[in-house]
């Protein structure tokens, strides 16, 4: 008796994993294809360094210490503005607390997560790359 | 190394099926486990000294780490603690947000133990259906929060941003298919007679040494103690929602199984009321804490939340500056491993799989 109730739900167990070679797959083949990714996400940083006034609260509210280094400057009006402004994406853990705080809107995060590099110096944003995927990724989408 | 004919060998700490980073040292006499040894502290990430040198919005978006899995809960622990200390209101709807979140999340913990649970013990389909199921609810997670499992999405007084309807209808979506996936589940493994005898009166654990060890959530009540903090929870919104603790008596590994599948149609049922409420009813989430410095008044408190491995509570301590002065984190899963070497003395090498499996334990939580 025992062994029959056994073997009942061997078979229903059995004809429900069958079910499944007539599903759809629901993997994606990357890198071929990619998931899309909506604009919450947090990526890679972009920068728009016209907006910075160099005030370093995302400097403030980062959990990890030494991620940005902003080094700040007076212009001829006498207004603070980001001389050099960097990332270190070493350090970063993309918590997004730069972008939610920043009191002006000056960083943004991007959709790029395809960060791997040969070298540990290029995954420090410089302004210039900060200032780039502003362009490539927020204001030309 | 084999002494007096016993033989001891060491697991982990790389074992794919400590879940993270653990190791054991076991006492064998043949097949049959003398002693064991857990020794932890692999994944140790001073949790709780780092809060003393971050300001608590420094701080907040590290919580999450503490059990990878349930990263709302140790959020919501730690927020709740501050909220309470420094006096924030929070908003109904942000309640309502938390516990839809809260319940999402616990969800998805309990998919990926099922699947993994079932492939410490040999069966390798389960895992890909849970993962499958558990990827739709992290794809839903990170569209609302940008991340799959460090959200960061809870801020004191509130939450980051407000959900939206398209959201919310997706999770509908999926409330509505998941009930026959969990059949599914159950139709391979419950009745299985493999599953069946390897985890029915393996590792049982007892009322009174259940209660004697500490532990909570799950493995607690599988062993027939109806405790869960949701219900008597006052700061979330748990009062006004309608659910079952579901509740097992043996405390064998196949209750512990049961209680878990049995909660997440429970799960289930709190996510649709949350989601019906919050298509229902407009309302404000956004913080009132707008300043990135936040001063919090000098005191200390305890906030506990019904997390998927125990429950997990956060002492934060203030001394009236912009720091913590003291944070601790209490987790399910330190208590689980304490109680192992009991769990296990006298019974098969085999099981052993099947009764540290069935406890739920997960690394960074114990190590935190
Ligand atoms: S918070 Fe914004 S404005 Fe202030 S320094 Fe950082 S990026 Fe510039
Ligand atoms: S995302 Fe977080 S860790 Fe990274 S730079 Fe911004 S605040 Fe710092």
């Amino acid at each position: 008796m025992k062994n029959l109730k056994y073997l009942i739900s061997l078979i229903i167990g059995h004809l429900t994993v069958f079910k499944h070679i007539f599903k759809k797959p629901v993997t994606l083949e990357y890198p071929e294809k990619k998931i899309e990714l909506n604009d919450k996400f947090r990526g890679e940083h972009a920068f728009d360094v016209e907006k910075c006034t160099a005030c370093g609260t995302c400097q403030r509210v980062c959990p990890s210490f030494g991620t940005i280094e902003i080094e700040k400057e007076k212009d001829e009006n006498g207004k603070f503005y980001p001389k050099n402004y960097s990332i270190d994406l070493n350090k970063c853990i993309f918590c997004g607390n730069c972008v939610q705080y920043c009191p002006f809107g000056a960083i943004k995060m991007t959709q790029n997560y395809e960060l791997a590099d040969e070298k540990k110096s290029t995954l420090k944003l410089e302004i210039n790359t900060l200032k780039r995927n502003y362009f490539d990724n927020i204001i030309d989408k | 190394m084999q002494t007096n004919n016993k033989l001891k060998i060491n697991i982990g700490p790389q074992h794919p099926s400590t879940h993270g980073v653990l190791r054991f040292v076991l006492e064998l006499d043949g097949e049959i486990i003398k002693s064991c040894e857990p020794v932890i502290g692999y994944l140790h990430r001073g949790m709780e000294k780092m809060a003393e040198s971050r300001t608590y919005l420094q701080y907040l978006p590290t919580v999450d780490r503490v059990d990878y899995l349930g990263g709302f809960f140790n959020s919501y622990a730690f927020c709740n603690a501050v909220e309470n200390l420094a006096q924030i209101e929070v908003s109904k709807r942000s309640r309502y947000i938390r516990v839809l979140t809260l319940e999402m999340n616990r969800l998805s913990s309990h998919l990926l133990w099922l699947g993994s649970y079932l492939l410490d013990m040999g069966a390798t389909s389960p895992l890909f259906y849970t993962l499958r199921d558990r990827e739709v609810l992290l794809s839903l997670f990170e569209e609302l929060t940008g991340q799959r499992l460090m959200y960061n999405y809870y801020t004191f007084g509130g939450v980051r941003h407000d959900v939206w309807a398209d959201w919310l209808k997706k999770v509908a979506d999926f409330v509505e298919i998941m009930p026959r996936k969990i059949q599914d589940y159950e139709d391979i493994i419950t009745n299985n007679p493999i599953f069946a005898t390897r985890t029915k009166d393996i590792g049982i654990l007892s009322k009174h040494k259940a209660l004697q060890y500490s532990i909570t959530g799950p493995n607690l009540r599988a062993s027939g103690i109806d405790l869960d903090s949701r219900k008597d929870a006052n700061n979330l919104i748990y009062d006004e929602l309608d659910f079952e603790t579901k509740i097992a008596h043996s405390g064998d590994s196949f209750d512990r199984y049961m209680v878990r599948i049995e909660e997440m149609r429970e799960c289930l049922k709190i996510i649709s009321q949350c989601v019906n409420w919050l298509m229902g009813n407009e309302g404000d989430v956004i913080s009132p804490v707008k300043q990135p410095t936040l001063k919090v008044p000098e005191g200390e408190f305890i906030s506990n939340v019904e997390a998927p491995r125990g429950i997990c509570s956060c002492y934060v301590k203030s001394d009236g500056s912009g720091k913590p002065y003291r944070v601790k984190w209490r987790t399910g899963s330190y208590y689980a491993v304490q109680l192992l070497p009991k769990l296990l003395e006298g019974t098969f090498y085999p099981d052993m799989m099947a009764i540290f499996g069935s406890l739920d334990v997960i690394a960074p939580e114990v190590d935190r």
